[in-house]
């Protein structure tokens, strides 16, 4: 495998590395988005890792910084953010097409970036392009389920009480901080999303982390948020309870690249060149 | 164009193993700037803030190559192939590719914390002429008992993981990366040297040092009025950022210019 430098871009203001493999030309490419506002390299270079062992497998890669992340500039236009992560992709699309021959492809997203790679997915005809999608702690929604495994063994925990009297207390000395954030995509309108996707045959991956127990806290949770469609053979679903969210443990970062890169074989395999399909 | 639009991404070094990026000067340079980055979540951290002083410097006329060492950032190699002596090495060959590219005479160099120990001991053989050191690690065994500290406790921290994890899960790594036995001698051994003393040394960390002892009346020592929080776990994966530092850095070698 090579890797290479590019600066790219409807504005030439991307920056990121290529990953080619020795074989496998003309396969689905995978993108990684920014997760929050680390680099490319990913946190605790995750992406870096995850990208390599890809293209040992045959698979090319772009791990990139999105428009104003990292070491990209801003593209100079007037778009919502959510059109301008769309533009970023197309860029990122575009650069593998032109150097790696790939017509296809998977993105993979961890947190905001499992979000970015949503809001894409979630495009109409995204499925023109896109062939997958690997959201890392995406959407989740405190459903019942969710709050009985959680509070439950809680009512009778009198230190549970203590430390929520105080977080309580402490969200009322500050309630008149102005908070700034992004609401999430409703739970229907998520559920509606994913189904659309998997109808217009994308294969998903959902990799949950139990860095993320205040909102959810089993892997029947997936069911419970986003319905049946996850019952669906192009969706697949794993809950890592013991993970933290960014998988700081070199073990845990192991497992979930290994996890990543079966799960692309089994739906994307490799072809050689001049192998029968 | 804009100035962002002309920072270089490129990969150079033996085998082109090393990734860096160069922020050319309008015009022609006498000095130029390398920016040594720190080891491990240090790297991470810093990021933003090496991208936005090699960007400030750059405008004042001052080409600034950022670069990765071996096993670290976007260059080749896994993270426990981080060692010391080949971040040396890589600093050396960095100088040699910012010489290059920008034919500036003299070479000055800045580091946080890692970063600024390699910088001071490779700036004799990499012929770095000034080195600008932020909350430098002037012990190692200091540093690796912090680092051993602060991963113990990271794997106790039940806001993290929904139950502590055990010993084996956790050794064998600082905060995110693997570090080998020999990273961690060879750290565990190193001391700076007083001879290779910074020209200017910006502190912030909480934990005061005897700058002066160690240093001589030759550095000047410069206060940053907020503490950076280099080893709260809670901010671990925060990233560090302060303009008052890229401030100073670029006021000062802006002086220095007419020195």
């Amino acid at each position: 495998m090579r890797e290479q430098a590019f600066r790219f871009g409807r504005a030439r203001h991307l920056v990121g590395i290529a990953g080619f493999p020795d074989r496998g030309e003309g396969t689905v490419g995978v993108i990684l988005l920014n997760a929050g506002l680390v680099h490319r390299v990913g946190p605790f270079r995750l992406h870096v890792d995850l990208t390599r062992q890809l293209n040992a497998l045959g698979y090319p890669t772009l791990r990139f910084d999105m428009s104003t992340i990292g070491d990209s500039g801003a593209a100079g236009e007037s778009r919502s953010r959510n059109q301008q992560v769309s533009a970023d992709v197309d860029d990122a699309m575009a650069l593998l097409a032109q150097h790696a021959g790939c017509k296809r492809f998977v993105l993979v997203g961890l947190c905001s970036g499992a979000e970015k790679a949503h809001n894409v997915a979630r495009e109409p005809r995204s499925h023109e392009k896109l062939a997958g999608a690997i959201f890392l702690d995406n959407f989740a929604y405190r459903t019942l389920g969710f709050r009985v495994r959680h509070y439950l063994p809680r009512v009778f925990d009198a230190r549970c009480w203590k430390r929520w009297l105080a977080r309580k207390a402490k969200e009322q000395a500050g309630a008149e901080a102005p908070v700034f954030g992004v609401a999430p995509l409703p739970q229907e309108v998520v559920r509606g999303d994913l189904r659309s996707m998997v109808a217009r045959g994308l294969k998903l991956n959902l990799i949950y982390s139990g860095g993320i127990h205040m909102h959810f806290n089993h892997h029947r949770q997936f069911r419970e948020c986003f319905g049946h469609v996850m019952d669906d053979p192009a969706v697949s679903t794993r809950y890592l309870k013991e993970t933290d969210h960014t998988y700081v443990l070199t073990g845990d970062r192991q497992r979930l690249i290994d996890h990543i890169g079966e799960w692309l074989v089994r739906h994307f395999p490799i072809v050689q060149a001049g192998a029968l399909p | 164009m804009s100035r962002a639009d002309q920072e270089i991404p490129f990969f150079f070094g033996d085998g082109d193993e090393l990734f860096g990026i160069y922020h050319p000067a309008a015009g022609a340079a006498s000095r130029a700037v390398l920016l040594c980055a720190p080891l491990g979540q240090d790297h991470i951290r810093c990021h933003r803030l090496y991208r936005q002083l090699a960007s400030t410097l750059a405008m004042q006329g001052m080409p600034v190559l950022r670069f990765d060492y071996y096993g670290s950032g976007d260059s080749a190699g896994s993270s426990v192939e981080v060692d010391w002596r080949r971040c040396l090495d890589d600093t050396v060959t960095a100088v040699r590719e910012l010489r290059a590219r920008s034919g500036a005479e003299r070479v000055l160099a800045f580091g946080a914390r890692l970063g600024a120990s390699i910088a001071l001991t490779a700036a004799p053989a990499a012929g770095i002429d000034d080195v600008v050191a932020w909350d430098p690690v002037v012990e190692g065994a200091t540093y690796v008992a912090a680092q051993d500290a602060m991963q113990e406790a990271m794997r106790l921290d039940t806001q993290r993981f929904i139950r502590a994890r055990g010993r084996a899960d956790a050794e064998g790594q600082w905060l995110g990366f693997a570090v080998s036995p020999t990273l961690r001698g060879q750290l565990e051994a190193w001391r700076v040297a007083p001879q290779t003393a910074p020209s200017l040394l910006l502190e912030s960390a909480p934990r005061p040092v005897e700058w002066r002892k160690l240093f001589g009346e030759e550095t000047r020592i410069q206060s940053l009025e907020d503490l950076t929080p280099w080893d709260e776990l809670s901010r671990l994966e925060a990233a560090i950022i302060s303009p008052p530092l890229v401030q100073a850095v670029a006021d000062y070698w802006r002086e220095r210019a007419y020195a």
